[in-house]
């Protein structure tokens, strides 16, 4: 597993991946001056937009990566010379999702210190009202860097069932943002308005609730942004939750994985 | 080979040549700046998955670029009414998204209270600010100033203002309400807080907006002091702005910035026709519209 | 104990709308220890298939096949298999040194005897040089030939060759031979598959014809030789002319032709036996169905 996830890393990095990403990081440099757009809170504006190019770079990241990789292996005939050495494909999957974790949370270090300089130096210029929380914004990365992981696994699961990179890649992009709403229509249907729907609406979104990936879970940036407190056992849950969900996800995709056959 | 080069050069050149043109072209071209049509914020909110915070600075981004190519249209004297109820609908929109958006408020509170008129609307947005940004003593000052200015509501002006002076740790907010309890404050107060706001802000559209209101309430101020003399000395109030000037209680006729011209109301209140605001060029707006629509 | 057992392996894919392509019916092979077993069968017969099955790429829909005693079904039977895919394809971003290492330490190689065997196989297939560039750059013949590096690279006893000839030029073919015979002299196994038969001729003790997904006969290599031959092609320069001349005479009209030929005064050059060769017998095999 080791070995597969050492290979793994060193082919994002000679596929000159991290290389697109550091393009990427050149927006960085504009967030400054947009930022004075704002009327009342430039330091938070620029928060906002480092997370938000944070969080964009990772979703594309998670996405291309997550969706591909599994599916070029396969392709490009990898799997016939690696699936034939004394490896379980249990091994190789996880080798495979372990590099590209991996690199996720390298690419986040970065740019989580890329959002350090920046908002640092913008809050030099434009001194904020409140002070900024620099735990908070390292927890909030973080929490960004696991819920992109959780977006890898995912995409991992739909590549291990897929002939094709269509379903991983807009699968995932489905399931990241259907992730992403279930908290606000659970509590839509539990809330005074939603006692008009159909009990049957009710229970499937109920059912998709706790089926779906929990995304809006790792969502810290209004913590970052507002230095309002993050919560510990929240975060410590969250946490438990990422682990547990992603180990059902890669478990899923293993069994899929084992049972097909590489014509 | 060769004629590939020569395509080449002969393309160059002429973009070139054109180049100027274009570029005055593009930079002559009207600012189209318009804020669209926002869908259900609930749609929104789905789509735009974990970049809400995003979204909502881009709505109120949106807003101010439109809000200050308005600005620039009205000093070419190309009057346009400013669609404020779609302004208002984008700052719903973009508090809904991130309800700790403080340019959202300050939008609102900065123009929308005084170009539109909605204080209730206003002060609905402000309450439902103060339950997230808990800390901020800037919502319960305007919301103070709203009771107090607008509403008249000295009371409720009170709580506010003791709210913003706890958050703040400022005693001179909470003293705020009492000062100016009497009408003849009002203008006053008025200046004071958009003088303190004037001064606090970075963003030249807003900031103009400002600098023109405190213009026409200085107007107003002129003009109210020369009524009181008029009052003192004559005894009775006088019929209009002109007799004040006639007479010599005013030294210069007063200029109103927004275009329209002071009045006295019968109870003695100074008044204008372009209620002060950049509004009483309909007629000229609608016609504008309907070339642009060619 | 049998380097490579199959049995009754059959092997039926499902296809679009519920049609079913049976690839293997019904398998049975044992291959030796020291054996070289050549596969032949025409494009699309099933050679891939068991091979893909004896790797764990696919699993049997019946039936059951060994390697070295344990179950393909285990990653532990690829352990003592040096195996190359059909048209391999590598990580195309590693160079041929990063990929030996690789496999190496999936073979759990110490890291001493991973170098010395990685040198040495990478010189056997004239790699060397280009050892650090990376496997982007290769030609096809380069790929085939890491093909065999890593499978030559642990030491394995048994060997599976998909079609290791194919994508080679002349040189690189002898030198495959080359490479099947030394392996035959240190005892391994080699089981291979390809469409040529020449190839099999040359290096292999036994060969199996595989048609349509069944295996039509398995013969050792020298008996169809011994028993096929045909006729013999008598080679003569006839007196009174200069050019020689070619003539086909059957077995049992050898000595007659022959004496009649030399008191004619013609000079034999050559008699040579005409075999119905490998290519005819498998031919035959595939043109009965």
């Amino acid at each position: 597993m080791k070995n597969v996830a050492i290979v793994t890393l060193k082919g994002i990095f000679r596929d000159r991946i991290f290389h697109g990403i550091l393009v990427n990081v050149a927006f960085f440099v504009l967030i400054p001056s947009i930022a004075t757009l704002s009327m009342r809170q430039v330091t938070e504006l620029s928060l906002t937009l480092s997370l938000s190019l944070v969080s964009f770079i990772l979703l594309l990241l998670s996405i291309f990566l997550g969706g591909t990789l599994l599916w070029k292996d396969i392709e490009r005939r990898y799997t016939y010379s690696v699936l034939g050495l004394p490896l379980t494909r249990g091994r190789y999957l996880l080798g495979k999702f372990a590099g590209t974790a991996i690199f996720t949370l390298f690419v986040s270090i970065v740019l989580g210190v890329a959002t350090y300089l920046v908002v640092s130096w913008v809050s030099i210029i434009y001194p904020p009202e409140r002070a900024i929380l620099w735990g908070n914004l390292t927890v909030c990365i973080l929490f960004e860097a696991l819920k992109y992981i959780l977006v890898i696994a995912v995409a991992f699961l739909f590549s291990s069932v897929s002939t094709s990179f269509f379903l991983p890649v807009f699968g995932t992009i489905s399931i990241f943002l259907a992730g992403n709403v279930t908290q606000q229509v659970y509590e839509y249907i539990h809330s005074a308005s939603g006692s008009a729907l159909s009990p049957l609406v009710c229970q499937v979104a109920v059912g998709l609730y706790y089926i779906l990936p929990n995304f809006s879970a790792f969502d810290l940036k209004v913590n970052a942004i507002y230095g309002i407190p993050i919560s510990l056992s929240g975060t410590l849950l969250t946490f438990v939750y990422f682990v547990l969900y992603a180990a059902i996800v890669l478990g899923l995709a293993v069994l899929v994985l084992s049972r097909r056959e590489m014509r | 080979m060769n004629r590939t080069i020569i395509i080449l050069v002969l393309s160059f050149v002429s973009y070139i040549s054109i180049l100027g043109a274009f570029s005055r072209y593009m930079a002559s071209r009207p600012i189209a700046e318009k804020l669209g049509y926002v869908p259900s914020v609930e749609v929104v909110k789905a789509v735009s998955a974990d970049q809400k915070e995003l979204v909502s600075a881009f709505f109120v981004t949106k807003v101010l670029l439109y809000f200050g190519g308005l600005l620039e249209k009205q000093q070419n004297e190309l009057p346009i009414p400013p669609d404020y109820p779609a302004m208002s609908r984008m700052i719903h929109g973009a508090v809904q998204l991130d309800p700790y958006n403080m340019d959202a408020y300050y939008f609102a509170q900065s123009i929308l209270v005084w170009d539109v008129g909605k204080v209730e609307i206003a002060n609905e947005l402000l309450d439902y600010g103060m339950r997230f940004r808990a800390w901020d003593w800037y919502l319960p000052y305007f919301a103070g100033f709203n009771h107090a200015y607008f509403l008249k509501d000295y009371a409720g002006a009170a709580r506010y203002y003791e709210q913003a002076g706890r958050l703040s740790g400022s005693d001179l907010l909470k003293n705020l309400a009492g000062r100016y309890l009497q009408e003849s404050g009002k203008t006053d107060m008025a200046l004071a807080y958009l003088y303190a706001m004037e001064k606090g802000e970075k963003n030249p559209a807003i900031k103009k907006s400002f600098r023109t209101r405190m213009m026409a309430f200085q107007e107003v101020r002129h003009i109210e002091i020369a009524r009181d003399h008029y009052r003192q000395t004559i005894g009775r109030l006088p019929a209009t702005v002109e007799v004040l000037i006639q007479e010599g209680y005013l030294r210069t006729p007063p200029v109103d910035p927004y275009g329209g011209h002071f009045y006295l109301e019968l109870d003695g209140r100074v008044a204008t026709t372009s209620k002060f605001a950049f509004v009483s060029t309909k007629s000229v707006g609608k016609k504008n519209k309907v070339q642009g629509a060619h | 104990m049998s380097a490579v057992s199959i049995h009754g392996l059959s092997k039926i894919f499902k296809g679009k709308r519920g049609t079913k392509v049976v690839a293997l019916r019904n398998l049975d092979l044992e291959i030796g220890a020291g054996e070289i077993f050549g596969f032949l069968g025409p494009n699309g017969a099933g050679k891939s298939t068991t091979i893909k099955t004896l790797m764990g790429l696919i699993t049997p829909t019946s039936g059951r096949a060994l390697i070295m005693g344990k179950d393909v079904s285990s990653p532990e039977a690829r352990r003592h298999v040096g195996f190359l895919p059909e048209n391999p394809a590598f990580y195309d971003y590693l160079s041929a040194a990063e990929y030996l290492t690789f496999v190496g330490r999936i073979f759990k190689m110490e890291a001493p005897q991973l170098e010395r065997k990685s040198e040495e196989v990478l010189k056997l297939l004239d790699l060397w040089d280009a050892r650090k560039r990376l496997m982007r750059g290769y030609s096809k013949g380069m790929v085939q030939r890491v093909g065999l590096a890593q499978a030559l690279l642990h030491d394995p006893d048994v060997y599976i060759l998909d079609e290791p000839m194919s994508g080679l030029d002349p040189i690189g073919r002898t030198l495959v031979k080359e490479i099947i015979q030394d392996l035959k002299q240190r005892g391994k196994s080699v089981f291979f598959s390809t469409h040529i038969t020449s190839d099999v001729e040359s290096v292999c003790d036994r060969v199996g014809v595989i048609v349509k997904g069944e295996m039509k006969c398995v013969r050792r290599v020298d008996e169809i030789a011994d028993g096929g031959i045909t006729g013999y092609e008598v080679r003569h320069i006839a007196t009174g002319s200069d050019s020689p001349e070619s003539i086909t005479v059957s077995t049992s009209d050898l000595p007659a032709i022959l004496s009649e030929l030399q008191s004619a005064g013609s000079h034999i050059l050559v008699v040579e036996p005409i075999r119905k060769n490998l290519e005819e017998f498998f031919v035959d095999i595939v043109r009965q169905e």
